[in-house]
């Protein structure tokens, strides 16, 4: 045969081979049964993980949505949402069961009444199942854990006002109602403690603490001894909930500890996260500044290099410490370019402990709290995720159990 | 010192009783007048305000820019790109009356000036031309210094757009 035979013979070898192949394949799907027909569904939440992340995005290129995301940092998969308005301020129950938000609507959408509102989301179902209405005074201003706090008990929420003038409102969660409204003569938030007690942080280096009965009325105040310099080492208003109450964390690094389990709030000697070498030139910073996992005793601190004025910087390592003799355990460094450098830190409270850091870059970092590996980076949770709160963290809250209910 | 910090806050708490709040805002605004720079929110919203490829002294004489001169101590979205200016808020806005002063230092002139900033109030976020300087910006506790608080607060609409600083003279 000569060459030319040979190719159109096997020219036509090929075609007839995909004749029948395509035969084939076609014959096999058209026998495969259909797809069955599909019912359309609510899907329901399991139970609640020590790795699920409340996420509170600020969303502030269009402040009027903000929203909590429900985070799985096992499954990496977002669960649900709750809307959250405009500034929220956002706690969770201390039993884990409820998420309050504090936020402000109006009437049409982008302009109108103005009405400052509570509201209530069940944690099953992250339906919302009430509201308490405000008067229209609620803080708006970033999230922190003390725009609005339950007491250890649950029986009172408590609301942070600012008109600018500072006060604090006291709700009643169980009967949706507002008890009273306390004047905090320029001492901002609410710090609850026990079951009726709530403190304010105030400009002097001071907390004020106030006492309140089942009306909500003031029964009596206090101040505590000065324990921060506001003009030389401010400390952030981010608290981290300790054992026995919360620590705050300076511009420069020391961290103060404050005893709430007394009746009066009890400042511990504070202590410093950096080296004579290293103040001044290492600092923490961003929106949640640290977090402390209360069983290992671990602190997690984001920290960065820089100077004056960068105490809103994210950081970019993290820096670990054991909170009984505060020694720094490790630093592990942050992919700060690539996922943009950590606002806020979490930890859960489990024996598995995770790290949750969210970025300026809106990337969500869940690393291992033991060993620092980087285990998922989550895309873009949201716009601006500037407060990540855990059910278990509330737990911890319920310090103060003394004291007398009014 | 607890009886001063009580007596401080006695005080405060009968003035807020004698006076409505813009008097004592007002106020607030005039004492700030010879303080030094203020400033206002968190993280890097420097998006385009802080292009790398613009000359920092160039940057400085922008309006458009988180490092012009005059917003050393400004924070949140700069009007200059929301349709006001440096010192205008865009239309169908309204400034807030809550003003806090500062003192910006201009290269161009070697002369610092008091600058005040205010909020526009009365639409959402423009979400344009983020800019964060925080230099000697307090936290919450010292809410005259600090820029985390929204000052629409006391606007009839206390939605936030946009941020301004406006000359107000030079400085001693």
């Amino acid at each position: 045969m000569t060459t030319r035979v040979c190719n159109r013979l096997l020219f036509a070898l090929t075609l007839v081979v995909g004749a029948l192949s395509r035969a084939v394949c076609y014959g096999a799907a058209t026998q495969r049964p259909p797809l069955p027909v599909e019912q359309l569904t609510v899907e329901q939440l399991g139970p609640q993980s020590p790795h699920w992340a409340y996420v509170v995005d600020e969303a502030f290129l269009n402040e009027i949505d903000s929203r909590v995301y429900l985070f799985d940092a096992d499954s990496y998969q977002r669960l649900g949402q709750i809307g959250a308005g405009f500034y929220p301020g956002v706690t969770l129950s201390p039993d884990g069961r409820t998420t309050a938000v504090a936020t402000t609507y109006f009437s049409r959408g982008s302009r109108g009444a103005r009405t400052d509102v509570v509201e209530f989301t069940d944690n099953k179902t992250l339906g919302v199942t009430g509201e308490i209405v405000l008067p229209p005074k609620r803080a708006l201003t970033l999230p922190t854990l003390f725009n609005l706090a339950y007491s250890a008990d649950s029986r009172y929420l408590f609301v942070a006002y600012i008109t600018p003038a500072a006060s604090f409102g006291v709700l009643d969660p169980v009967g949706k109602k507002v008890l009273g409204e306390v004047d905090t003569a320029g001492c901002v938030l609410v710090i609850p403690s026990g079951p009726n007690h709530v403190s304010s942080i105030c400009e002097s280096g001071r907390l004020l603490t106030v006492s309140v009965d089942s009306r909500g009325k003031e029964t009596s105040r206090s101040l505590s001894a000065t324990f921060f310099d506001p003009d030389t080492d401010p400390i952030f208003v981010q608290g981290i909930p300790t054992d026995n109450g919360y620590a705050f964390l300076s511009f420069l690094g020391q961290i103060h500890e404050i005893d709430f389990s007394g009746p009066q709030p009890m400042v511990q000697p504070p202590w410093m996260i950096v080296t004579a070498a290293e103040r001044g030139r290492w600092r923490p910073g961003g929106v949640q500044v640290a977090a402390l996992h209360r069983k290992l005793r671990r602190w997690y601190i984001p920290m960065h290099e820089g100077g004056e004025g960068s105490h809103k910087a994210g950081g970019t390592q993290i820096w670990v410490f054991d909170a009984r003799t505060h020694e720094r355990l490790a630093r592990w460094p942050v992919p700060a370019k690539q996922q943009g450098s950590v606002l806020a830190l979490q930890v859960s409270q489990d024996d598995h402990p995770l790290v949750f850091a969210a970025t300026e870059q809106s990337n969500m970092l869940v690393l291992d709290a033991m060993t620092g590996e980087l285990r998922h980076v989550e895309s873009h949770l949201g716009q601006t995720p500037w407060l990540v709160l855990t059910a278990e963290g509330a737990k911890g809250r319920t310090v103060m159990k003394s004291g007398t209910r009014p | 010192m607890q009886s001063l910090d009580q007596l401080f806050e006695n005080s405060a708490r009968s003035l807020a009783k004698r006076t409505s709040r813009r008097s004592v805002l007002g106020a607030v605004g005039r004492l700030l007048t010879a303080s030094v720079a203020l400033p206002l929110l968190p993280f890097d919203r420097s998006s385009r305000a802080l292009a790398a490829d613009v000359p920092a002294t160039q940057a400085k004489d922008d309006p458009k820019s988180c490092d012009y001169w005059k917003y050393c101590a400004i924070d949140g979205f700069l009007c200059s790109c929301c349709g006001g200016s440096s010192h205008s808020c865009p239309p169908g806005t309204t400034p807030s009356p809550i003003t806090w002063i500062g003192t910006c230092h201009n290269p161009n002139d070697g002369r610092n000036y008091i600058v005040s900033y205010n909020d526009c109030c009365g639409k959402t976020s423009c979400g344009d031309c983020t800019c964060n300087r925080n230099e000697r910006e307090k936290p919450l506790y010292r809410a005259s210094r600090n820029n985390d608080l929204n000052w629409c607060m006391a606007n009839s609409d206390v939605n936030y757009h946009c941020s301004v600083s406006v000359i107000l003279g030079v400085a001693g």
